[in-house]
């Protein structure tokens, strides 16, 4: 065969075939390419094969193709976008094989037409794209709805949710901010260079809606925040606000080291977020105030007898296992059913409210103090020996004397007052109840007894068993 | 932050140390796309007189993927951390910093964050930002960089084939080795497209300025994706650098024109 022939072959191919040196200068190209690219040969001799590409091809050409061809010493297949001289995108498939030479290696690359079947791909591609989002986001749901349904309480909700804001949005930092009873935001949870070195923006924390700021943005509005923003090597927060229907909880606040786009599917995600901890935030709150509501008596916020009877139970065994004693005081109230039927239930329960402030007040910090029911409330004096006991029980006694101002008149009452003690190194370990039913008795004997008045429990039969 | 130990540095970026136990520290930086083996015609040449450490970042190569934590490396910080992480593990000061395209920042976020560590900074067709903004012409539109993370997801169907793990023995070309099973410049592909949205999409003219350790940049002639307008304009923004013009062309001088980058690192370095 001629040379001629061979050329004409060359020429002819059904593919584009393409020689460049080792950094990418085109040495030659055949009428296939040329044709297809509409360039003359002279036109791209000299020229580089990336300067053929569209951008993104560009891009990807130089970073990703060119170092694999040198290093492989091949490549295969690969989709790029060549631009033809009327400036027609052109898809192509690519294979390349650098071939060493004495002096410098060659670069020989076949071109092939695939405009549909690329396009095809690109749909496939586009589709999957668009598929594994949504999945992705559903997943952040599914997670977070998972992690959120293991939570008790505040803290737990808030840690989760900052550390999912964080992974979710891939932010640099995420930090959950909640308002506390005075009105104030406290950081609640996560990680946020800006707190205690920026000045707070009131216009950001009381935002009703999910609002982001750049550096670029908060120059002019907020140049303070700007400053701090580039001192911490950030360059965007989001805000997303927690809120119900009726309450304001807290804000999420995402920070970014990078601009990007904060498309709709990003502030989607966020409040998808934010509904699912608010809600599970108030969740947990009401969790909570329902358990206390189960253990607290409503009238005066004590502890109710269910509460009494664990914590008499929980303070027995502590004192088995510390071997201190052990007092309970029994105390009534001495003609509060005269109250009640006289002055009203109303006066009765400001009676009873009064007490329990007094109550409070004359207990040692370490006492529980509760309401058994009606008139009748329990003093749990961990460590404290019969003498001990007798001290408190007398300064209750005292504390219940003084006037109450209650409507229509002011009033006075007092009080009768049992002490029970247990010895864990020489008494029987009584039954909450038993040790109860002492301080009872022994309250039983002061009414009896004149009332007003301090009655101690005999001490029980000293443990022979050791 | 949670400190890392040694170890797991070491593994986490998949450090090698080579060459002269007693030299200079010299550590190479690869940039998007490709991995630690892009030096291969390269570091070799140092080993006689320098301390070589070759590594890869985190989501490149053979690093820990289990690593890569998408808040981390969602800003080049990230990268720089791990940076001066290697150097604190091995406990080099002095060391010459040779990075090429995206790791050229991340080496100057590394020196401008801790000077101590650094003797030179070398950058291989540096750009602090791709995209053009006013009167800065970066190279590209916003629009180019979905372009790419399109090519991306267009060879990503093939990707099996084309780019991750070939090799089985190469009879043309026997260098490669029978044995080598890794594959080159292998990327996650949801990792090439962050990483490639954190390399294209970032602005680091502001840190420029910031740079205090002596520096060399070394342009191609004709690189599409870091332009000489760009290497004039890194070079204007780092007090005192030094700027050098290679004959080669194109972006990956580091495989296509070795022996003269070679030429012109000895020549600064002595």
């Amino acid at each position: 065969m001629s040379a001629g022939d061979w050329e004409r072959r060359y020429n002819e191919s059904p593919c584009g075939l393409l020689s460049s040196s080792a950094d990418g200068s085109i040495l030659e190209a055949n009428a296939t390419l040329l044709n297809w690219l509409g360039y003359r040969l002279d036109e791209v001799v000299g020229r580089s094969f990336t300067s053929l590409l569209d951008p993104g091809s560009q891009l990807f050409y130089a970073t990703r193709h060119l170092p694999v061809l040198h290093l492989q010493g091949h490549v295969d297949q690969v989709a790029l976008t060549m631009v033809t001289a009327g400036g027609t995108p052109m898809s192509v498939l690519v294979n390349s094989v650098l071939i060493p030479d004495e002096n410098s290696a060659v670069v020989r690359t076949a071109v092939f037409d695939a405009t549909e079947r690329l396009e095809y791909e690109r749909e496939l591609v586009n589709a999957r794209r668009s598929a594994e989002s949504s999945e992705s986001r559903v997943r952040i749901l599914q997670d977070v709805s998972s992690t959120f349904g293991l939570s008790v309480d505040d803290k737990d909700v808030v840690e989760a949710f900052a550390e999912i804001a964080r992974e979710a949005f891939a932010a640099t930092h995420a930090s959950v901010l909640l308002w506390d009873e005075s009105g104030d935001l406290y950081l609640a949870a996560g990680t946020n260079p800006l707190w205690g070195n920026v000045a707070p923006v009131q216009a950001l924390r009381h935002s009703p809606v999910e609002v982001v700021v750049t550096v670029d943005d908060a120059e002019t509005e907020y140049p303070h925040l700007a400053a701090g923003l580039r001192k911490a090597r950030l360059e965007a927060l989001s805000i997303m606000p927690l809120s119900t229907e009726t309450e304001q909880l807290g804000i999420l606040v995402c920070l970014f080291a990078r601009k990007r786009d904060f498309d709709a599917q990003f502030f989607e995600l966020q409040r998808a977020l934010g509904r699912q901890a608010s809600q599970t935030l108030v969740r947990v709150r009401l969790q909570r105030r329902l358990s206390h509501l189960a253990l607290h008596d409503q009238l005066t916020g004590l502890a109710n007898r269910q509460q009494l009877l664990q914590s008499i139970d929980a303070a027995i065994a502590e004192a088995e296992l510390t071997g201190h004693p052990l007092s309970l005081l029994f105390l009534d109230i001495d003609g509060f059913k005269a109250v009640n039927d006289r002055l009203g239930h109303s006066a009765g329960d400001t009676v009873l409210r009064e007490m329990a402030e007094r109550l409070r007040s004359a207990v040692r910090a370490d006492d529980i103090l509760g309401r058994m029911g009606g008139d009748e409330f329990v003093v749990i004096c961990p460590s404290a020996d019969a003498r001990a006991a007798a001290s408190i029980a007398e300064r209750l006694r005292t504390y219940s004397r003084q006037r109450i101002e209650a409507d229509p008149l002011p009033l006075s009452v007092s009080a009768s007052l049992g002490v029970a003690t247990y010895r864990p190194d020489v008494d029987v370990r009584p039954s909450p109840g038993e040790l109860l039913a002492r301080a009872d008795a022994a309250m039983y004997e002061s009414k009896t007894g004149g009332k007003d008045i301090v009655s101690h429990a005999p001490l029980p039969a000293v443990d022979t068993r050791t | 932050m949670v400190p890392t130990s040694t170890d797991e540095v070491l593994v986490r970026n998949n450090v090698h140390v080579s060459g002269n136990a007693s030299g200079r520290a010299m550590i190479f930086a690869h940039g998007f796309g490709c991995s630690l083996e892009s030096w291969r015609l390269i570091a070799p040449e140092f080993e006689d007189d320098y301390l070589v450490v070759l590594f890869d970042h985190v989501g490149s190569g053979n690093s820990d993927i289990e690593a890569y934590d998408p808040s981390k490396y969602d800003s080049l910080d990230g990268y720089a951390e791990d940076v001066l992480d290697i150097l604190e593990a091995l406990d080099l000061h002095d060391v010459v910093f040779v990075g090429h395209s995206v790791s050229c920042m991340i080496g100057v976020l590394a020196a401008n964050r801790d000077p101590s560590r650094f003797g030179e900074l070398i950058l291989v067709g540096p750009s602090p930002r791709y995209i053009n903004d006013d009167s800065y012409r970066g190279g590209f539109e916003r629009v180019d960089i979905d372009g790419l993370l399109d090519t991306l997801d267009a060879n990503y169907l093939g990707w099996a084939g084309t780019m991750a793990p070939v090799i089985m023995g190469n009879p043309d070309r026997p260098e490669l080795g029978a044995g080598l099973t890794a594959s080159f410049c292998s990327i996650d592909p949801a990792i090439a497209q962050h990483f490639a949205r954190v390399t294209f999409l970032s602005d680091n003219r502001s840190d420029l300025p910031e740079v205090s350790v002596p520096t060399l940049v070394i342009q191609s002639s004709d690189d599409v994706i870091a332009p000489m307008e760009v290497g004039h304009y890194v070079h204007r923004s780092i007090p005192g650098s030094r700027l050098t013009v290679l004959s080669t062309t194109g972006h990956v001088p580091i495989l296509s024109g070795a022996p003269e980058l070679v030429t012109e690192i000895r020549r600064h370095l002595t």
